[in-house]
């Protein structure tokens, strides 16, 4: 930051978004090379782990928009997947609609429910917060598992495939996953990025500089339910299954770990994170299979001792190698 | 012209009437200084007029229009600007950032809001640290930040409640300094402050609170001077 | 009322009794940190299998092995709250980590590794605690239970009894109501406030292992056995008043008659979702519970 008065210009209009553009620059450097792995990788079965660490790293996109970047601490990002998924699911189950289209219709439902909660839990926080959407999760997984007429319940819900090719999917999800990260660093470096990190860090002072908390707070909520519902429809047709099991809370759980774990309320490190949590969590399943007491560790560590996780750890240590 | 009109603004807190009848009327470009002992309703006041708390009874114009139950983020747009005791900033966000959030709420452009921020910045002092997190300044650096939090887009009237309270002497001239400047330059304050002697240096005309309820509204000289309010500071001490 | 109608107020209220165990610690521990322990299911967990190894593995009788379980989950409570809970009592925590966001990541965090560690450990399988009485079915009236519930009840009861008496009357028990309604004025008062935090998260531990043990002969332990029981007590503290104890033991037998009732006359397969749709409402529409006179923080 420089000290004397410079004339203000266009690139130093994007000054205080530096920090947001590298972030963006390094999460599409990382979807670089995710695109190149299909080439060394053929198994089938790596692949498939591939697209769901995609399909988790979407999730985990959109939850830290709500909770890193605007404070909300809401514990059911795996509801609104479950809810996308079930969208898309029981109009293809029951009238046939094309994948594709309810794919969208996913999105659009996924982003109101997202909505009607957000409005609805507008005046809490911290721990009522928590605990209301946390109930809000149960009673949602608790209505697809019992509702045995519709869901068929834990048997779950047959649909529609999309494509016949892995590879394809794999492009799909990456491609899905890229458009997300696109949208959430445009969104990010525009005035909502401020808006949003004002409120996360005093909702009194961002009223009283004019923000208008009750939109985007509300938009917040929508924005990331609306992302979750997505990634929920797209493994509904890769998985060519829905269960009440996507909106379990250990699922939320491990949405969690991946956002801590990169780094909250930075763009990049939640999705690297769930590329890593996830794919890792495979490779040593044959190993022992402690993978998931570690991560649960390394959550509690990093909250207590690196808040900015390992997207945090990165930067400090290219910082210590400029200065050397 | 009337800026600000107070009228007849009641506020109970069960058995507790926190602001009784208050009535006052603050011109364009007056700078008026709000004193009386703790608890006389000075700050349960600047909340109703901020929007944090709804009066009872009463009503505030803003430019002749009534504004009384507005939320903060309306008034903020209508041009009342509160300061807080407690100095509120976004201690997450660098202090360049905090200057923005209010700068494009307000409706600057991004190009103008940086040009204002960065002016802030060099007129608050704050260049060495503009790049820190507000959490990461001293007590005083960032009341200095929420001055110019405040003024991004000068208000119609800006809420002062105690700036200058446990700050570093330093930094409560830079404060000082800014408030004259200001009041020079046409801009209208309400200022709450224990600290006598400022409120003589810089409030012209002064109102003094007690019990909920205004004792005296007059040149500050004469306020001061007046037996109601010794009386109610010495009983507000002896209580 | 019916014969059935008594038998299902009976069973509710023993299960009330249960949640009871349960909700009063997760109460002290929001009176005296204002966060919620999303662990607190864990420790019911670790009590459950406490108990049960103890006696099964290592021979121990029932009535030894019951104390021991309370022990185990207090020493567990404490550990979490010398490790973790410290940065708690500072408004924001050096690292800039807002509190009711590092409450949430790292109590969820101790859930997950404590379901995943036991998983390692012992294993996914369930395991049945041994029954402190083998009497299968009393019959008293209209209503039917086991031995073992019976007694157990009988238990829940009188621990619950001295946990509220203590917390009314003994010394650490009014410091910790003082540190509850004002944290900053008790430390000032000179009260160790740490300290009172710290037999709050015993206590809290101790009671949840404690009804984890006395369920485990009936609820088949597993890693994640803990995670419908913290739901209920989620639910309990937040109807009872956030904090309250008295509130919590209320609500508890209110939540166990409510849901005994519920699944016979309204759904079965809903049972669970009654508590949880009152807790939304509550918290949307009253969240100082029926019997709290504090307002939400916001």
């Amino acid at each position: 930051m420089t000290t004397q008065s410079p004339p203000p210009s266009r690139a130093s209009a994007q000054l205080s978004n530096t920090k947001t553009t590298v972030e963006f620059r390094v999460a599409l450097a990382a979807m670089a090379i995710v695109a190149l792995l299909p080439l060394g990788v053929g198994n089938a079965y790596w692949l498939g782990v591939l697209i769901v660490s995609m399909y988790f790293a979407i999730l985990a996109g959109g939850w830290n928009l709500l909770a890193g970047y605007a404070g909300q601490f809401s514990l059911a990002p795996a509801t609104f997947a479950m809810i996308g998924a079930y969208t898309t699911g029981l109009l293809n189950h029951y009238y046939g609609v094309p994948p594709l289209l309810g794919i969208v219709a996913a999105i659009v439902v996924s982003g109101l429910v997202g909505l009607l909660l957000g409005r609805a839990v507008l005046r809490l926080a911290g721990p009522y917060l928590a605990l209301t959407t946390l109930s809000f999760a149960e009673i949602m997984r608790l209505v697809a598992a019992n509702s045995i007429d519709i869901t068929r319940g834990d048997l779950g819900l047959g649909v529609a495939g999309l494509l016949d090719s892995r590879v394809g999917w794999y492009y799909l999800f990456l491609g899905a996953l890229t458009v997300l990260l696109v949208l959430f660093y445009l969104l990010l470096r525009s005035k909502a990025g401020l808006f949003l990190q004002a409120i996360r860090d005093d909702e009194v002072a961002a009223r009283r500089a004019g923000v208008d908390v009750v939109f985007w707070k509300t938009a917040a909520f929508a924005l990331s339910a609306a992302a979750s519902g997505f990634a929920g429809a797209l493994y509904a047709h890769f998985a060519e299954l829905v269960t009440p099991e996507l909106g379990l809370i250990a699922q939320t759980g491990l949405i969690l770990s991946m956002v801590v774990i990169g780094g909250m309320g930075t763009l990049a490190g939640p999705i690297i994170a769930a590329f890593l949590v996830y794919v890792l969590s495979e490779w040593l399943r044959d190993v022992g299979g402690y993978q998931l007491v570690v991560f649960a560790a390394l959550v509690v560590i990093f909250a207590r001792f690196f808040r900015e996780g390992l997207w945090g750890l990165a930067m400090a240590a290219v910082r210590r190698w400029r200065q050397a | 012209m009337t800026l600000l009109s107070v009228r007849g603004v009641t506020k109970r807190y069960g058995g507790l009437v926190a602001v009784n009848n208050v009535s006052f009327d603050v011109a364009a470009g007056e700078l008026v200084g709000l004193i009386g002992p703790n608890g006389s309703g000075k700050t349960t006041l600047l909340n109703i007029l901020s929007g944090l708390a709804d009066p009872d009874a009463g009503e505030i114009l803003l430019d002749g229009k009534p504004c009384q139950g507005l939320t903060p983020e309306k008034l903020a747009h209508r041009g009342m600007m509160r300061m807080f005791q407690l100095t509120r900033v976004f201690r997450r966000m660098n202090v360049i950032d905090n200057l923005l959030v209010a700068g494009r709420a307000l409706g600057l452009k991004p190009g103008e809001a940086l040009d204002r921020a960065r002016s802030l910045i060099s007129e608050l002092r704050l260049d060495a640290v503009a790049a820190l997190d507000a959490g990461q300044l001293s007590g005083g650096q960032m009341k200095l930040l929420e001055f110019g939090v405040c003024f991004m887009v000068p208000p119609r009237i800006a809420l002062l409640d105690e700036p200058f309270a446990a700050v570093h002497p330093t930094m409560k001239e830079i404060m000082g300094g800014f408030i004259r400047s200001r009041h020079e330059n046409g801009q209208t304050f309400l200022l709450v402050s224990h600290d006598m002697p400022v409120v003589v240096e810089l409030c012209p005309r002064a109102i003094c609170m007690n019990a909920g309820a205004v004792v005296i509204d007059a040149p500050t000289r004469a306020v001061l001077a007046d037996a109601r309010v010794i009386e109610a500071y010495l009983g507000g001490q002896a209580a | 009322m019916s014969g059935i109608d008594v038998d299902l107020a009976v069973n509710g209220l023993i299960t009330g009794l249960f949640y009871a165990l349960m909700a009063i610690g997760l109460s002290l521990i929001f009176g005296i940190l204002k966060i919620v322990n999303f662990a607190h299911g864990e420790f019911y967990m670790v009590g459950a299998y406490a108990y049960t190894l103890i006696a099964l593995a290592l021979g121990v009788p029932v009535w030894v092995a019951l104390p021991l379980a309370f022990v185990v989950g207090a020493a567990l409570g404490w550990l979490t709250e010398r490790t973790l809970m410290r940065p708690l009592y500072a408004g924001y925590t050096s690292w800039g980590l807002m509190r009711d966001e590092y409450a949430v990541i790292v109590t969820f965090g101790l859930s997950l590794f404590l379901i995943n560690l036991v998983d390692k450990v012992i294993g996914p399988y369930a395991y049945r605690g041994p029954p402190l009485v083998e009497t299968s079915r009393i019959v008293l009236g209209p209503v039917l239970i086991s031995g073992h519930r019976l007694l157990a009840a009988g238990i829940a009861i009188a621990v619950i009894a001295i946990t509220a008496a203590l917390i009314k009357w003994s010394f650490w028990g009014q410091q910790i109501r003082a540190v509850s309604q004002n944290r900053l004025g008790a430390s000032l008062a000179g009260i160790d406030t740490a300290k009172a935090s710290a037999i709050v998260f015993m206590l809290s531990g101790g009671l949840a292992a404690f009804a984890g043990a006395l369920l485990s002969p009936v609820i088949n332990a597993s890693p994640d056995v803990g995670v419908f029981p913290a739901i209920k007590s989620y639910i309990i503290v937040v109807l009872g008043g956030m904090g309250s104890v008295p509130g919590a033991i209320i609500a508890s037998l209110a939540l166990g008659v409510i849901e005994s009732f519920g699944a016979v006359y309204l759904s079965y397969q809903y049972r669970d979702a009654f508590g949880l749709i009152l807790l939304m409402l509550f918290l949307l529409f009253r969240p100082q519970g029926l019997f709290g006179e504090k307002g939400r923080e916001v």
